[in-house]
C-alpha cells in the first residue's frame, strides 16, 4: 500500500507526458475552449428581450444561456478522452506502457487522471469565457438590472454551482470517452459510441410522442441529464435536479470505465 | 481440363483493359466487402434506423383527445363576402382602393361563387399585401399574375357559361389576364361580388428560454370603389342590384363587416380561402425517418474508415502505386461508398417507413391518421432522399477524412454540423435556428419533410443542394490535397 502512491505517480506521469506531447494536444485544448465561448458567445447574441412579450417577462435563465457553448466544446473533449486510450491501441505503443506498468488498473487510472485534468482546464477556460461573453453581450441584448437580471458573477450561489457543474460536466464526458475507448479498442467506433449517446440520443429521444416519455428520457440521457446542473432557475420543473444530474452523468461514466477496465484486465493488449 | 470460356471472365478481362476506372471501383468495393466491421456498419445503419423508427412512432399513450381527428378537412373557406347574384354570363370590376396588411397572405379582390356555402366552387381574382396579384379556386389553384400588383389596383372577373377569366389592372384601360378556369357545372344563378380575408398568424414569443408559438387571428381590411357588376347582352340580370353581406369566419369574435356610401365599400374580414396548412401539424413520414440522425452516425464513421484505414496501414501507398490518378481514387472510393450506403440507407429508410406505418396504425389512437404509402410520390422523395442524405454524408466524412487524415477529428467534424442544429431546437430563437439549418449541412434532413410547418426553415430539395454543395466542396479541397501532399 504505502508503495502504491510513488506508482501511481509515476504512471500519472507517463501518461501526462505522453497526452502532453501529443501534436494535437494544443489545438484540441483549443478548439474545445474556443468553440465552447463562441457557441455562448452565438446563443448570446441571438437572444434578445424584445422576442419577449416585455423585457421583464423573459424569464430568461442567463446563466444557462452563456454556457450554451458547451454542446459543441464537449465534441473536442470526447476527442481528446478517446485518443487517449485509442491512439495507443492504433499504433500499437500500449504494448510497451504496459511493459512499463504492468498494472493495468494503474494505467486507466492514471490516464483517467491525466485526461479529466486536461478536460477540466479546458473547462474552466471555456465556462470562464463563456461567462465572460455573458457578462459582455447580455446588458446589449435588453438583460440588464433594470429589467430583472442581474449580471452573472460566480458569488451568485446557483450560477457558481452551474459553472463549477459544467467544468466537472466537461471532466466525466472524458472519462465517459476514455472508458468507451477501451471497451472497445478502436477510436472510430469510440468517438462513434460518444457522439451517438451524447448528440443522437436526445434527438431521437425527444421526437417521442409522449410528454411523459419525453420528460423520463431526458433523465437518463447523459448530456440532457449531466447538462441540468447549468440550471439556475425554476428548478422544480426540471426532469431531473442539478446534481443527481450530473450523478447520471458520473454513473455513465463510471461504468464506462469499469467496463473498459475489466475487458482490459482479461484481454490481450 | 478442357478450358472452358466463360464470357463472365471474357468481359471482365476486357473491361479490365479497356476500363481501367471500372477496375478500381472494383477493387474499391472489394476492400469495402472484405471488411467484416464496414459491413457490420451497414448493417448498423439499418438497425438504428429502425429501431428509431419503432421509438418514435409507437404511442406511448399521449393525450390525443379521444375522437379528435388531427386530420382537418382539406380546406378553410373563410371570408366576408358582400354579393350579389349574377344569372348567366357577366363581369365584375372594381378598383381596389387599399388594402390594410394585416397578413403577408392577405386577401382582397372579386370572387364568383357558385352557392352561399362552405366549400362550394369559386373563383377569385385578388390583391395581397405581399404577393402581388392572384387568380385562385378549387382551394389549391393559385395563378400569380404581376408581382408588385398590390392595392391600388384594378380587377375584373368575368364568367362566361363555366368559364371565369380574372383580368388585372393599373389603370382599367389596359387589362391583362391572371388566369381563366373552367368550373365544372356552375349554375346558371352565381353569387359575385367582393370578398376581403386575412389568415391567422403565427406569433412566436420567448419564454423560459424556449419559444412559445401562438396562432391568432387577424382582421383585415380593404376599400373599393367604382365596383360594377354588368350581365351580357341579353341574359336578364340585375346589374345594380341590392348587395348583401355573407360571413363565414370561424372565430366568432373575428367576424366580418362592410359599410357602403357613395359607391365606396369598406369590406373587413378575417380567415383564409386555400388548402388547409397545418402549420403545427405533425410530419409523420419526417417522424418515422427520424432515425436517420443516428443512422448517418454510422455511415459517418465508415465514411472516415475508408480512407483513414489506408493511411494508418499505409495500404494508401500500394493503392496509390497501383493506380497513380489520385483523383481517379478518390472517385473511385466515394462512388463505392456512396453506392453502398445509398443502398444501405434505402434498406433502412423502406424498413423504417412501413414499421413506423404499422406502429402507428397499431398504436396510435387519433381515428384522423392520414394514409400514408410508398406509392405517394412526395412519400418517397422523402424515403428516397433519406437514402441519398445518408449516402452525402458519408462521402463528405470520406472527404473531410481525406482532408483531416485522422478518423479521430474526421468523424466529430462531419457529425456536429449535422446533429448541432437539430440538437438546439427550441432553444434559440426560431429565426436563428431557421438560418443554421439552412446554412449547415443539416439542410440535407429537410429532404425528409413532407408537410410545411409554421418552423419550416428551406424547401427539401434546396436543402439536399445545401448538403450537396458541401459535399462537392470537400470533394474538390480533398482531391487537390491528396494530388500535393504526399502519401
Amino acid at each position: 500500500m504505502p508503495r502504491r502512491a510513488p506508482r501511481l505517480r509515476r504512471a500519472v506521469q507517463a501518461e501526462w507526458t505522453k497526452l502532453r506531447t501529443v501534436p494535437s494536444l494544443p489545438w484540441l485544448l483549443a478548439v474545445a475552449v474556443g468553440l465552447t465561448v463562441l457557441g455562448s458567445a452565438g446563443a448570446l447574441a441571438s437572444v434578445d428581450t424584445s422576442q419577449c412579450p416585455a423585457p421583464s417577462e423573459c424569464f430568461e435563465d442567463t446563466t444557462k444561456l452563456s454556457l450554451t457553448g458547451i454542446w459543441l466544446g464537449q465534441a473536442a473533449v470526447v476527442v481528446l478522452g478517446v485518443l487517449a486510450m485509442g491512439s495507443e491501441y492504433g499504433t500499437g505503443t500500449i504494448g510497451s506502457t504496459l511493459a512499463a506498468t504492468p498494472s493495468r488498473r494503474l494505467v486507466l487510472l492514471a490516464k483517467a487522471v491525466a485526461v479529466s485534468a486536461v478536460a477540466l482546464v479546458a473547462g474552466v477556460l471555456g465556462v470562464l469565457g463563456s461567462l465572460a461573453a455573458g457578462r459582455a453581450i447580455l446588458p446589449g441584448n435588453g438583460f440588464t438590472s433594470a429589467n430583472g437580471y442581474e449580471p452573472l458573477s460566480l458569488a451568485d450561489g446557483p450560477t457558481l454551482r452551474a459553472a463549477a457543474g459544467t467544468v466537472l460536466y466537461l471532466g466525466l464526458v472524458a472519462l465517459l470517452s476514455l472508458g468507451v475507448a477501451t471497451a472497445v479498442r478502436d477510436t472510430a467506433g469510440a468517438i462513434t459510441g460518444v457522439l451517438l449517446l451524447l448528440y443522437a440520443f436526445p434527438i431521437v429521444a425527444g421526437l417521442v410522442s409522449d410528454p411523459a416519455w419525453q420528460r423520463r428520457l431526458a433523465r437518463y440521457g447523459p448530456m440532457e441529464a449531466g447538462l441540468s446542473i447549468q440550471n439556475t432557475t425554476r428548478l422544480d420543473d426540471l426532469p431531473i435536479a442539478p446534481w443527481p444530474g450530473l450523478g447520471v452523468l458520473a454513473t455513465y461514466a463510471g461504468v464506462a470505465l469499469l467496463s473498459g477496465l475489466m475487458l482490459f484486465q482479461v484481454r490481450d493488449a | 481440363m478442357p478450358t472452358t470460356t466463360d464470357p463472365e471472365t471474357d468481359r471482365r478481362a476486357e473491361a479490365g483493359t479497356h476500363d481501367r476506372f471500372g477496375r478500381l471501383v472494383l477493387a474499391e468495393w472489394t476492400k469495402l466487402r472484405t471488411v467484416p466491421r464496414w459491413i457490420m456498419t451497414l448493417a448498423a445503419v439499418v438497425g438504428l434506423m429502425a429501431l428509431a423508427a419503432l421509438i418514435d412512432t409507437s404511442d406511448q399513450g399521449g393525450d390525443v383527445a379521444e375522437g379528435e381527428p388531427l386530420q382537418e378537412p382539406g380546406f378553410t373557406d373563410n371570408f366576408h363576402f358582400v354579393h350579389q347574384p349574377l344569372t348567366g354570363d357577366g363581369t365584375i370590376v372594381a378598383h381596389v382602393v387599399s388594402q390594410e396588411d394585416s397578413h403577408e397572405w392577405a386577401k382582397a379582390g372579386l370572387m364568383v361563387k357558385a352557392r352561399l356555402e362552405v366549400g362550394a366552387p369559386y373563383a377569385a381574382v385578388l390583391v395581397t399585401p405581399d404577393h402581388g396579384v392572384r387568380m385562385q379556386w378549387g382551394f389549391e389553384h393559385d395563378v400569380a399574375g404581376s408581382e408588385n400588383g398590390a392595392a391600388p389596383r384594378w380587377l375584373r372577373l368575368t364568367r362566361s357559361g363555366d368559364v371565369v377569366t380574372g383580368y388585372e389592372s393599373a389603370d382599367a384601360r389596359n387589362w391583362q389576364q391572371v388566369g381563366e378556369v373552367d368550373l365544372d357545372d356552375l349554375p346558371s344563378t352565381v353569387e359575385v361580388g367582393l370578398f376581403v380575408a386575412s389568415p391567422d398568424a403565427v406569433v412566436i414569443k420567448r419564454q423560459y428560454g424556449s419559444n412559445f408559438v401562438n396562432e391568432t387571428p387577424t382582421r383585415g381590411e380593404a376599400v373599393f370603389d367604382n365596383v360594377s357588376v354588368e350581365a351580357d347582352g341579353s341574359s336578364p340580370s340585375p346589374a345594380d342590384g341590392e348587395w348583401s353581406d355573407y360571413d363565414s369566419a370561424d372565430e366568432p369574435d373575428f367576424g366580418g363587416s362592410s359599410t357602403e356610401s357613395d359607391g365606396v365599400f369598406t369590406v373587413m374580414g378575417s380567415g383564409d380561402i386555400a388548402e388547409v396548412r397545418r402549420p403545427f401539424g405533425d410530419d409523420l413520414v419526417e417522424l418515422s425517418l427520424s432515425g436517420a440522425a443516428v443512422g448517418m452516425l454510422a455511415a459517418a464513421a465508415l465514411g472516415a474508415l475508408f480512407m483513414t484505414a489506408e493511411f494508418k496501414r499505409g495500404m494508401i501507398r500500394t493503392t496509390f502505386a497501383a493506380s497513380p490518378g489520385r483523383g481517379r481514387v478518390l472517385a473511385a472510393k466515394a462512388i463505392v461508398l456512396g453506392g453502398a450506403t445509398f443502398a444501405a440507407g434505402l434498406v433502412a429508410s423502406v424498413i423504417a417507413f412501413l414499421v413506423s406505418e404499422a406502429t402507428l396504425r397499431h398504436t396510435s389512437r387519433d381515428p384522423g391518421l392520414p394514409e400514408l404509402s410508398l406509392a405517394n410520390l412526395t412519400v418517397l422523395r422523402a424515403v428516397v432522399g433519406t437514402a441519398v442524405l445518408i449516402a452525402l454524408v458519408a462521402v463528405l466524412s470520406l472527404a473531410v477524412a481525406t482532408i483531416v487524415r485522422h478518423t479521430a477529428l474526421a468523424i466529430p467534424l462531419v457529425v456536429l454540423p449535422l446533429l448541432v442544429p437539430s440538437l438546439v431546437e427550441g432553444g434559440l430563437p426560431l429565426s436563428v435556428e431557421n438560418w443554421l439549418t439552412r446554412l449547415t449541412p443539416a439542410a440535407g434532413f429537410a429532404v425528409q419533410q413532407t408537410i410545411t410547418r409554421y418552423d419550416t426553415a428551406i424547401a427539401p430539395l434546396v436543402g439536399l443542394g445545401v448538403l450537396a454543395a458541401y459535399v462537392a466542396v470537400a470533394l474538390a479541397v480533398a482531391t487537390l490535397l491528396l494530388r500535393r501532399r504526399d502519401a
